[in-house]
């Protein structure tokens, strides 16, 4: 066989190597090829596996629509998302977080999803929370459909409470309800392990995450009324005052351990404040005794932080696939139970009341807190105020200024910002 | 077709990928950065981009987190450059005397070069964990207190430059060891002959002809320890207390989280000034004691 026969050869089998390709949408002839979707999020972790599952039952039970989803961390999602999108290049579905919502809809590519909230086969807005909903709104319109809540909550070793002596009349393990009671059992359950190691009662995973559960519980706030930044508010203060004091006193692990979320998977911190996310993570280690409850109340009431995933569509696609879209997201929200077995509690309240919800302990425990849950604040400079507050939290943690004296520094440096995205904005209107 | 003509055009077409490549990925987006940095552009406000000729810079002299990352960086360079020379000269010297298995060593040696920078970041990290990390199990089982290296100020630095010296020693001492081996055998023996001692050999001989190399090691060194990024981002992502956030990653994170691309780019022209100047004034010391 001479080369021309060979590179023919090779051509003919590249050839038929591309008509056979997994799709098979070139061997369609004839037929009507689906509308293929592109779904981007930032589901790493086993909730990512158990939204491919759904995935491939659409795709099942919708011959004429082909999701395909494309996964990344969250730390680089909205970078890529961002910048695709805003060059009508991006994927036609994605998923934002509520918080993240104003960033994306001052840029302009996220779709006017209201029509999905009326008709006959809408998604009912009386199954959401008004607060939830308040988030997804702009403007008078629905840019986004929320999937899940995903509060924080407390995370307990049922058996290290267990062993002391921490239980109820039944003898299974009590975890703390009120500010009075978290501080006893901290105490209690910190002591010396057998290797010399202290076992702590307690830990902060994210630092400011546990600040921001802690917020609302001191009516706390990110702006004031007049839109001001109030990262210095008494109640914020208060809050990070509570951080502050359980560090002083040696009751969380020096902040320089890294204990946190490895120590309660380690078995060596009693209790942990993190989102109901991480229940998927708890699920891998089989030993580990634990149950899911509400953060307890240490501030004034009731109250926790909490976030949304929410689905979104890209403005601008082909009305074919913006109908695909539709239909994608209208199943992902009916079948939202699903995903709450990913660590996730469904947005809608139908789905909450059903048996299937019910036998789901720690999303239960964690979705008591709805009604007195805080969302981060709406603003298109979240990142950097959530810097600030970062900051902020971690300086008074290690004790290197007040609770005061830091928010106060993070008060001035946000409200610089705002000023500056405001100065900048309103040039924009003058140029427009 | 005269041959020389010919000759011309098969220099181009050989030329031609990387120079169409340069203009593509360098020169383009070095004049898209310069235009960039003198406007205000917010990838989530588009509609209406402005020309702000130089507020961003001056917006940029004014930031307290440019200085402060500014800082971090100089203070990574400082400890970086010097620690990789001495390190890389030491273990270049030790490789060149070695008689038996050189190669074997010096592979070794480069063997962390060959990993990728996240791999890297990843195990260390690991290793640097303050409970459960590999070397505060050898501290502790040594009857020692645990250091916590990643996540108090004093230690995160210095931690991130040892990551990085075990990552990029080899590479440097293989280029060292390879000018080493170039100095002809005969001066070290005519000089022993006349009674040099082993430091004078160092001092007289050896550190003057590796001058020029020493000169290519210390500037491209200089110029990666300024833009330092991918280490720290996954090692400390800047923390604790933005004590190691260096300037790469305040371009980086006002660029892509915050999207402000103008002020990204200015600070990036800013960042590449400094740079320049550094090399420059490296250069033309070095250059001075070599001649």
């Amino acid at each position: 066989m001479n080369a021309k026969w060979s590179i023919a050869l090779l051509f003919g089998f590249c050839a038929v190597l591309g008509l056979l390709r997994t799709d098979g949408s070139l061997l369609q002839i004839g037929g009507k090829k689906p509308v293929e979707l592109n779904f981007w999020n930032g589901f790493t972790g086993p909730d990512g596996r158990v939204m491919l599952g759904m995935i491939r039952d659409f795709n099942e039970k919708n011959p004429d629509i082909h999701v395909s989803m494309q996964r990344m961390a969250w730390a680089t999602y909205y970078n890529k998302l961002m910048v695709a999108a805003v060059d009508d290049r991006g994927p036609q579905l994605f998923v934002i977080h509520a918080s993240t919502l104003p960033r994306m809809q001052r840029a302009g590519f996220l779709s006017d999803l209201s029509e999905m909230y009326q008709g006959p086969s809408r998604v009912p807005t009386e199954d959401f929370e008004p607060y939830v909903l308040q988030q997804v709104k702009f403007d008078g319109k629905y840019l986004a459909i929320p999937l899940d809540i995903h509060p924080q909550g407390m995370y307990v070793n049922t058996d290290i409470l267990k062993n002391a002596g921490i239980v109820d009349d039944q003898g299974n393990a009590r975890p703390p309800a009120t500010r009075e009671e978290f501080l006893k059992v901290i105490s209690t359950t910190k002591k010396l392990g057998p290797d010399n190691s202290t076992n702590w009662g307690f830990s902060f995973t994210n630092w400011q995450n546990n600040f921001q559960t802690l917020l609302p519980q001191f009516d706390g706030k990110y702006v004031d009324e007049n839109g001001k930044a109030a990262l210095d508010c008494p109640g914020n203060i208060a809050a990070l005052k509570f951080m502050a004091e359980l560090s002083k006193k040696k009751l969380i692990p020096p902040p320089q351990t890294q204990m946190g979320w490895i120590g309660f998977r380690q078995k060596k911190v009693a209790i942990a404040w993190e989102g109901v996310y991480m229940l998927g993570d708890l699920k891998s280690i089989p030993d580990l005794k634990y149950v899911g409850c509400p953060i307890p109340t240490i501030g004034n009431h009731e109250g926790t932080m909490a976030d949304s995933h929410t689905l979104c569509i890209r403005k601008g696609i082909p009305d074919r696939e913006r109908e695909a879209a539709k239909r994608f997201i209208a199943y992902l929200s009916q079948h939202s139970i699903d995903w709450a077995n990913a660590g996730q509690v469904p947005a809608r309240r139908s789905l909450r009341e059903t048996d299937a919800f019910k036998k789901m302990p720690v999303q239960v425990a964690f979705a008591k807190q709805i009604p007195h849950m805080m969302y981060p604040p709406r603003t298109p400079v979240l990142f950097e105020l959530g810097l600030e507050v970062g900051l902020a939290v971690e300086k008074v943690i290690r004790g290197r200024t007040t609770p005061e004296e830091a928010l106060h520094i993070a008060n001035i440096n946000t409200q610089r910002v705002m000023d500056r995205d405001k100065a900048e904005q309103a040039s924009r209107k003058v140029t427009q | 077709m005269t041959y020389s003509k010919r000759r011309g055009i098969t220099a181009w077409l050989f030329l031609a990928p990387y120079v169409i490549s340069f203009c593509c990925f360098i020169v383009v987006p070095i004049v898209v950065a310069m235009v960039l940095s003198t406007m205000q552009y917010d990838l989530t406000a588009r509609d209406k981009i402005q020309f702000i000729g130089t507020k961003n810079f001056t917006d940029a002299w004014g930031d307290q987190y440019f200085w402060m990352a500014l800082k971090g960086t100089l203070h990574y360079t400082v400890l970086m450059v010097p620690g990789l020379l001495v390190a890389a000269l030491g273990m270049s010297l030790g490789l060149n005397a070695l008689t038996r298995g050189r190669n074997t060593v010096r592979a070794l040696l480069y063997l962390p070069g060959m990993f990728n920078v996240a791999v890297t970041a990843i195990l260390w990290q690991w290793f640097y964990n303050n409970e459960f990390g590999l070397f505060n199990f050898v501290l502790k089982k040594l009857g020692l207190s645990a250091i916590p290296f990643l996540s108090e100020k004093g230690y995160a630095m210095p931690s991130i430059v040892v990551m990085s010296l075990w990552w990029s020693l080899g590479g440097t001492a293989v280029v060292l060891l390879a000018a080493l081996q170039q100095i002809p055998r005969q001066i070290f023996e005519a000089a022993a002959l006349d009674g040099a001692t082993n430091g004078r050999l160092l001092t007289r001989i050896t550190l003057p002809q590796l001058r020029p190399v020493l000169l290519f090691v210390v500037v491209t060194n200089t110029i990666g320890g300024f833009q330092v990024f991918a280490q720290i981002l996954m090692l400390t992502n800047g923390g604790p207390e933005l004590a190691t956030r260096g300037v790469v990653q305040y371009i980086y994170e006002q660029a892509f989280n915050n999207y402000r691309l103008g002020y990204g780019a200015a600070m990036s022209w800013m960042l590449f000034a400094l740079i320049a100047a550094f090399g420059l004034l490296q250069f033309r010391i070095m250059r001075r004691s070599v001649a």
